[in-house]
C-alpha cells in the first residue's frame, strides 16, 4: 500500500507564503550580474543612443536647419527603441543564457525548490532579472529622452495629441522586454550548458532572420517578416509610434498573434523543463 | 603488445577520442535543434515549390533561390555559427564537466586529444549541414525541370565542398579560440558579425577575413546590398584554396600547441 | 628500502601570489601512504603534480623516474582517482571504461576482459549497462576508482576515494588499497578523514599550509613528539591511591580527577618509562581501566597543525 494511502497527511504549513516570494531570487541574481564589470560596461554602452539622441534633440531645438536636415519628431522615439532592441538582444544574451542553464547544471534548482517557492515564484525570479534588465536599456532611456523632450522642447511635446508618447514607450518596451526574456529563459531551460544556451540563442534569432531573407526572396511579401522576432517587435513599435517601416506593411495584429504564440510556447516549455529532478532513463 | 615507455601512436589515440567524442555529439539535443536550423532551408524549398505549384509568378528563379539560400543562409550564417557552437566548446565542454582530467590521464598526446576532437565535430557537422544542402537543392531545382538539375550538379559539389571548407576553417579558429580564452563567444561572434565585415570592403582588407576567400569560391553572386555591392571582390581561387588551407593549419597548430602547454585546475 | 615511486625535489608551487606548496622535498615508495592535511593544506596540490596535472614553479617531481609534467607516456603505469564527481553520463559504465582503456592502448579483447575484471573488483558487474547518469554517489565512486584500477597501474593516487560509499563498500575498497600495497604497488590515498586513513596505513605524510609536517609510520611520529606530552587516563577502584603512586614519579608532568572521581588523567613526558612503573601501582589502586586519547592519528595531527 503506497505510503500516502495509509494516513499519510500533507504536511499543512501552519504560516501563509510570503507574497514577492520570487523577489529574493531576482534581487541576487541582479546583484551577480551587476557585480560583474564587463556586464556594467555592457549596459553603459547601451545608454550612448540616449546620449546621442539628446544631443540631437538640444541641437533641433537651437538650430532650426537642423531640424530640416533631422527631423525629431514623435516618431523619433520609435526609432529609438527599434535601435535599442539591438542592445536589448546582447544583454539577454549575456544575462539571460544561464539563469536557468546553470541551475540545472549545478542541481541549485533543488535547493531553490525545497524552499517555500513554486515554480512559478523560480521561473517569476529570474524572468524579473532579465525584465528588469531589459527595461533599463528600453524603458529607462526612453522615458528619459521623453522628459528631455518635454524639458527641451515642450511647445513641440507638451501637447495633448501627443499625450500617447509615454504609454506608448512603456508598451513597446515591456513588449520588448517580456518576449525576449521568455524566449532567453525557454532556451536557457533546454539545455544545462550557458554557453550552449547563448550561442542557441543567437542561433535562432540569426537563422529566423536570414529565413525571413529568404522567404523574403521567394515570395517578396511584407508577411514573410513574421518569422523574424525582431521584424514583429519593430512592427508592433510601428504601430504604435506610426512609423512602420516599408518592408513591415502588414497588419500589426499578425505580429501581435505571433507573439503571443512565441511566448506562450515559451511557457509551457519553461513549465516542462523547470523541474527539480531529472529522470535518466 | 603495448609499448609503455612511449604514448599512443598519434593516430590511434585520435581514434579513440574521435569514437568516444562522436557520440556524445552525435546523440545530443544540441546537434537535433542545430540540425533543425541547418535544415531549415529544405522547408524553404517545400514553400517555394507549393508557390510553383500554385502558378503564381516566382519571384527567383530555381538557381537563383539555391544560390542565395546556399550563400546567405549557410556561408554567411549557420556555417560560421555551426562551427562557433561546436568548436569553441571541444575543450571547453570538458572543461566545465570535469572529465578532462580522464583524457589527460591517459597515455596519449594532448595534440592527439585535439585532433580526434576536431575530427568528431567536423564529421558531425558536415553530417548535419551537407544533405539539408543537397535535399535543398533538389527540392528547389526540380521545380526548374531536370535539365536544370543536372546543369547544376557541378555547383552542388563545388558549393559542398565549399562549405566542408568553411566547416573546416571557422572550426579550426573557433577551437583555437575555445582553448585560448575562457570566454570565447563573444570574441568569436564580434569576429563574425563585426570583423568579417571587412570583406566588404576595397583594396587588400577582405583578405583578413575568412569569408572573403570562401565567397570567392562559390559561383554565386546573390545580389548584394549596400557597400557589399558596391565593392565586393572576387579573389582568385588557387589564393582562396591556399590561404584556407593555411588558415586551418595554423589555427589548428595554435590550438594544439596552447592546449598542450595549459594546465587545468577544476575548483572543488 | 624500497626505491622511491615518487619523488618531490625542492618542488613549489603557487598560484599568483599564493603559495599552494612551498620547497617540498619528500619520496613515496610501494606501499600506501597516506596524504593528510586540513582543506587548503596543499593535499590537492601534491597530488596533482604527482598526477602530472600541474607544473611545479620550481623544483621537480617525477614519478617512476620520469618527470611527471609533460610525461603522457607515465599514464601506462599510473592511475588516478579524482576528487571530481564528473562522467560523460550518456555512457553505461562498461563503455566509459572501455573508452578509457582504449586509450590506453588495449585491444579489443583485453579490453573487455579487463573492464569486466574492474567492474568486478568495485562491484558494478550489475550495473554495469546502465547509464553512469542514473547511477547513485557511491557507484559512481566506485567506478572512478574502476577506472583507475583497469589496467593495473604501478602508481595509483587516489583523491579522497572512499567519499559518498556505504560502509561495506568502503570496508572492500580500504580491503582492497592495503592489498594492492602488500602487493608493492604504490598507492597514495589523499583524505581528510583519520580514521579511514589509519584503517589503511601506518605510513602518513602530514601536509599543512603547503609544507609537510610529517612523513613516517603514524606511531613513530608519535614517539618523536616529545615535548607533547602524553595524556593517559585510567579508572582505578582507589584513584586517590593511584595518584599517591604515580604523582611521586619524575616523569609524570601533571594530574588531575576526572568529574566522576573514579578516573585520573595523568600526563607524562616519558610514556615508557611510565607504562613500565605502572603494573605495580595498578594492583595496589586496582586499575579497572586505561586508554591515551593521543595515541591515534588526529591527535597527532592535531598537535603538529596548532604548531
Amino acid at each position: 500500500m503506497p505510503i500516502y494511502d495509509q494516513g499519510y497527511r500533507p504536511y499543512e504549513a501552519r504560516r501563509p507564503l510570503r507574497t514577492l516570494r520570487f523577489w529574493p531570487i531576482t534581487r541576487e541574481a541582479l546583484r551577480l550580474l551587476l557585480a560583474r564589470r564587463a556586464y556594467l560596461g555592457l549596459l553603459i554602452v547601451s545608454w550612448l543612443p540616449l546620449v546621442a539622441r539628446a544631443i540631437h534633440l538640444f541641437a533641433v531645438t537651437r538650430f532650426a536647419e537642423a531640424q530640416r536636415v533631422l527631423p525629431f519628431d514623435e516618431r523619433t522615439f520609435g526609432d529609438f527603441l527599434n535601435q535599442q532592441i539591438g542592445f536589448a538582444l546582447i544583454i539577454t544574451i549575456f544575462g539571460g543564457a544561464g539563469l536557468i542553464a546553470n541551475d540545472l547544471r549545478t542541481g541549485a534548482i533543488l535547493v531553490y525548490l525545497s524552499r517555500p517557492l513554486t515554480r512559478r515564484d523560480y521561473v517569476l525570479g529570474k524572468l524579473g532579472v532579465l525584465l528588469a534588465l531589459n527595461l533599463s536599456v528600453t524603458l529607462a532611456p526612453a522615458l528619459l529622452l521623453y522628459s528631455i523632450a518635454l524639458s527641451l522642447a515642450s511647445e513641440e511635446f507638451l501637447k495633448l495629441k501627443l499625450a500617447w508618447i509615454a504609454p506608448a514607450i512603456v508598451v513597446q518596451s515591456i513588449v520588448v522586454s517580456l518576449v525576449l526574456s521568455l524566449v532567453a529563459l525557454a532556451i536557457s531551460s533546454l539545455s544545462k550548458n550557458a554557453r550552449v544556451a547563448g550561442l542557441a540563442f543567437v542561433g535562432l534569432l540569426v537563422g529566423l532572420e536570414v529565413a525571413h531573407g529568404v522567404l523574403r526572396g521567394i515570395y517578396h511579401r511584407p508577411e514573410s517578416a513574421l518569422l523574424s522576432l525582431q521584424a514583429d517587435l519593430r512592427a508592433i513599435g510601428g504601430a504604435l509610434f506610426g512609423n512602420t517601416e516599408r518592408w513591415l506593411r502588414f497588419p500589426w495584429p499578425y505580429a501581435a498573434l505571433v507573439l503571443i504564440a512565441v511566448a506562450i510556447a515559451c511557457l509551457a516549455t519553461l513549465r516542462a523543463r523547470v523541474r527539480a529532478v531529472e529522470i535518466v532513463r | 603488445m603495448r609499448d609503455t615507455s612511449r604514448p599512443l601512436p598519434f593516430a590511434r589515440a585520435a581514434g579513440g577520442v574521435f569514437d568516444l567524442t562522436l557520440d556524445g555529439l552525435v546523440w545530443s539535443r544540441r546537434t537535433f535543434w542545430m540540425a533543425a536550423l541547418l535544415g531549415l532551408p529544405v522547408v524553404f524549398g517545400v514553400l517555394y515549390r507549393m508557390v510553383l505549384a500554385s502558378r503564381l509568378p516566382p519571384q527567383l528563379q530555381p538557381f537563383d533561390l539555391y544560390g542565395t539560400i546556399v550563400v546567405f543562409y549557410y556561408l554567411r550564417n549557420l556555417v560560421p555559427l555551426a562551427a562557433l557552437f561546436y568548436a569553441s566548446a571541444l575543450v571547453a565542454d570538458e572543461v566545465e564537466a570535469k572529465t578532462l582530467t580522464y583524457l589527460l590521464t591517459r597515455p596519449v598526446t594532448r595534440g592527439a586529444i585535439l585532433v580526434g576532437k576536431f575530427a568528431a565535430y567536423l564529421v558531425t557537422v558536415l553530417c548535419v549541414t551537407l544533405p539539408a544542402v543537397v535535399l535543398t537543392f533538389f527540392i528547389v531545382l526540380t521545380g526548374g525541370g531536370s535539365h536544370s538539375v543536372s546543369a547544376a550538379v557541378p555547383d552542388l559539389f563545388r558549393d559542398l565542398a565549399v562549405l566542408a571548407a568553411g566547416l573546416l576553417v571557422y572550426g579550426a579558429l573557433f577551437t583555437l579560440l575555445g582553448v585560448a580564452l575562457r570566454r570565447p563567444i563573444l570574441p568569436g561572434l564580434l569576429f563574425l558579425f563585426v570583423w568579417e565585415l571587412l570583406a566588404n570592403l576595397p583594396g587588400y582588407l577582405p583578405r583578413l577575413t575568412v569569408t572573403a576567400y570562401l565567397r570567392s569560391l562559390v559561383t554565386h553572386r546573390p545580389a548584394e546590398e549596400g557597400i557589399g555591392e558596391l565593392f565586393g571582390q572576387v579573389l582568385p581561387a588557387s589564393l582562396c584554396l591556399e590561404m584556407l588551407a593555411g588558415m586551418t593549419v595554423v589555427f589548428l597548430g595554435a590550438a594544439i600547441w596552447i592546449f598542450s602547454t595549459r594546465e587545468y585546475v577544476f575548483d572543488q | 628500502m624500497s626505491e622511491a615511486a615518487i619523488e618531490f625535489r625542492r618542488a613549489s608551487r603557487w598560484y599568483g601570489q599564493v603559495i599552494a606548496l612551498n620547497d617540498v622535498t619528500t619520496t613515496i615508495s610501494p606501499g600506501v601512504t597516506g596524504l593528510l592535511g586540513p582543506n587548503g593544506a596543499g593535499k590537492s596540490t601534491l597530488l596533482k603534480l604527482a598526477a602530472g596535472q600541474l607544473a611545479p614553479s620550481q623544483g621537480e617531481v617525477t614519478i617512476l623516474g620520469q618527470a611527471a609534467w609533460g610525461s603522457p607516456e607515465i599514464f601506462h603505469r599510473v592511475g588516478l582517482c579524482p576528487e571530481p564527481d564528473a562522467f560523460w553520463d550518456g555512457l553505461t559504465g562498461r563503455q566509459f571504461l572501455l573508452a578509457l582503456l582504449r586509450l590506453t592502448g588495449y585491444d579489443e579483447a583485453e579490453r573487455r576482459a579487463r573492464a569486466d575484471q574492474a567492474l568486478a573488483l568495485v562491484d558494478l558487474e550489475d550495473a554495469a549497462g546502465r547509464k553512469v547518469g542514473g547511477y547513485s554517489k557511491g557507484m559512481r565512486q566506485r567506478l572512478k576508482l574502476a577506472q583507475a584500477l583497469a589496467h593495473e597501474p604501478e602508481v595509483l593516487l587516489l583523491d579522497e576515494p572512499l567519499s559518498g560509499m556505504d560502509p561495506v563498500s568502503r570496508r572492500r575498497v580500504m580491503d582492497l588499497v592495503k592489498k594492492l600495497g602488500r602487493e608493492g604497488k604504490t598507492v597514495v590515498v589523499s583524505s581528510h578523514i583519520l580514521h579511514e586513513i589509519e584503517s589503511m596505513t601506518r605510513r602518513v605524510l602530514l601536509i599543512h599550509n603547503g609544507r609537510i609536517l610529517a612523513a613516517g609510520d603514524s606511531r613513530e611520529l608519535r614517539d618523536l613528539m616529545d615535548e607533547h606530552p602524553h595524556t593517559v587516563s585510567l579508572r582505578a577502584r582507589d584513584p586517590r591511591a593511584l595518584a599517591r603512586s604515580v604523582v611521586s614519579s619524575p616523569h609524570v608532568l601533571s594530574l588531575a580527577f576526572g568529574s566522576e572521581g573514579e578516573w585520573v588523567t595523568v600526563q607524562t613526558a616519558r610514556p615508557d618509562e611510565f607504562y613500565s612503573a605502572l603494573p605495580e601501582a595498578a594492583i595496589e589502586a586496582g586499575v579497572l581501566e586505561m586508554y591515551s586519547p593521543d595515541e591515534d592519528l588526529e591527535s597527532v595531527f592535531k598537535y603538529l597543525v596548532a604548531r
